[in-house]
């Protein structure tokens, strides 16, 4: 099973599931096209802007890594693995 | 709400009541809290401030903070602004200050967001805070939860200089000690903040957190004379601190109490992590994120900045410049300062001075430019930078002839 994780701003798209689990594997937009499959288009809206790419303020991260560090939406998502989907926060 | 007019997202404009949410509901952008500037002018003169304590608090109506009795009051902020005439002088420089922010309650400027955002946690009633630190912030949050009576949960690298990881322990926080970087440490406390409806500082109170930096640049317009200078050198980790300088300089400006002369804001990051400086260079503006950063400035070493893009987009629209000294120009740097000016500052204040003695020689300071370092950390949080770096002291008899001989034959006193 994966297990996708998000954050609460993002959650308001999936009725506030900030802990999903699916029978997935493929890359990470496949991902997200189940997800939208599960929750409708509003969850594509929430995390995509209008010329299909992440909004700029989306963090993916699989099994810990940064996806601009791998193929973005291209990245593979093995099969047991922990998709993180945050908002970019990071101040020290 | 006192002078608090509300939130906007600072990429989209959306706006919002000062609540307690965390990013733009639309985009996910940045949020900033917004004043109502009439109500604002009337109540910030430069007769009122006169009479003010020396803390942060003296800029009360530009902190977005409702309830007095919620302060948490270590007193931080007011710090010396010092005449650096000795460092200009081995510069070549006309006019050099010193923002010496070493000396607050916790050795470092975070006392500042900190002091702002442990009160917004205490009007809500969060039942704890945290953050993810490189370091200073791990001790500021920690002491201030401590004089609040907060529980605290402190994220950071496990791999971090011992003093910094040493200090929260010791104010009593529980330090989370994460193997990987501060960006790993930092989207596991996201998660963990997320889910326990805790207040991190620096994550789920960051509009308001934020806010609390500014104040270094209102002391520093206030300690020069109710004048700005024509440079400003701010250390650049996230990148908030500069955008927080900038959105005060526009503050002071929409309140009427400076001019449209421009102060030029210019960012400073090591070369091993200078995601936001490689930014500047390139064409498109965005930070190039940095996967293993590699410096001796830890307290700057965030790979992937939150606020990178606008600190660019500021930088570049002041005619600032974005600026990335090597790590013997840091500990150079620090050591100048010291030398010349007495300040023993950690390496990210090594860091603004190299950029300055960089930016002398090759032009882009001119000598005549009246110019301000933001020092915002002290250097014996972070000594371990100088282990093999300064000769090893080889003991010395307690007799006046060795110490003749140690002092090269001269007989002082």
């Amino acid at each position: 099973m994966v297990k996708l994780v998000l954050a609460s701003p993002i959650a308001t798209a999936t009725r506030g599931e900030r802990e999903i689990s699916l029978e997935f594997e493929g890359t990470v937009g496949q991902l997200f096209d189940e997800v939208t499959k599960r929750y409708g288009d509003g969850f594509h809206a929430r995390i995509f802007d209008g010329d299909g790419a992440l909004k700029r303020f989306v963090n993916v991260y699989v099994n810990g890594e940064d996806t601009r560090y791998l193929s973005g939406l291209e990245t593979r998502v093995p099969r047991d693995a922990t998709v993180d989907l945050l908002p970019a926060i990071a101040g020290g | 709400m006192g002078y608090v007019r509300g939130l906007r997202c600072r990429e989209c404009g959306a706006e919002y009541p000062p609540t307690k949410l965390v990013v733009c509901d639309a985009c996910f952008g940045p949020l900033e809290v917004r004043y109502e500037i009439e109500a604002v002018k009337e109540a910030f003169t430069r007769d009122a401030l006169a009479h003010r304590p020396e803390d942060l608090w003296r800029y009360h109506e530009l902190l977005p903070v409702f309830d007095e009795a919620s302060r948490v009051d270590l007193q931080p902020g007011y710090t010396p602004l010092r005449r650096a005439e000795n460092l200009a002088e081995a510069l070549g420089l006309r006019e050099v200050w010193v923002k010496d922010d070493t000396v607050n309650p916790t050795y470092s400027f975070k006392d500042r967001p900190v002091a702002v955002a442990i009160a917004k946690a205490r009007e809500w009633g969060l039942p704890a805070v945290g953050c993810a630190s490189t370091g200073n912030l791990a001790a500021a949050t920690a002491a201030a939860a401590a004089k609040a009576r907060l529980p605290c949960y402190v994220f950071a690298s496990a791999h971090l200089e011992p003093t910094k990881l040493l200090l929260p322990r010791l104010y009593g926080a529980t330090v989370v000690p994460v193997d990987g970087t501060y960006d790993d440490a930092n989207r596991v406390a996201l998660i963990a903040a997320d889910r326990r409806g805790w207040g991190f500082v620096n994550i789920n109170l960051r509009p308001y957190y934020a806010e609390g930096s500014k104040t270094l640049l209102f002391e520093t317009w206030e300690q020069l004379g109710f004048e700005l200078p024509d440079v400003v050198v701010v250390p650049m980790g996230s990148g908030l601190l500069l955008t927080a300088v900038d959105k005060a300089i526009h503050e002071l400006r929409d309140l009427g109490q400076v001019d449209d002369g421009q102060t030029r804001i210019v960012g400073s990051q090591p070369e091993g992590c200078a995601p936001i400086v490689r930014g500047f260079e390139a064409r498109d503006g965005r930070p190039q994120p940095v996967k293993r950063p590699a410096t001796i400035a830890e307290s700057l070493a965030i790979g992937d900045p939150a606020s990178g893009f606008e600190a660019i987009q500021i930088m570049r629209r002041t005619r600032g410049f974005a600026d990335a000294p090597q790590d013997e120009q840091i500990l150079e740097g620090q050591r100048l300062l010291a030398r010349n000016e007495g300040v023993f500052a950690e390496p990210a204040g090594g860091t603004t001075v190299a950029t300055l003695r960089r930016a002398v020689e090759d032009g882009r300071i001119d000598r005549g430019e009246r110019v301000v370092l933001l020092i915002t950390g002290n250097g014996l949080k972070a000594p371990a930078v100088w282990n093999g770096v300064l000769p090893e002291l080889t003991p010395v008899a307690p007799d006046p002839v060795a110490v003749d001989r140690f002092l090269g034959g001269e007989i002082h006193g």
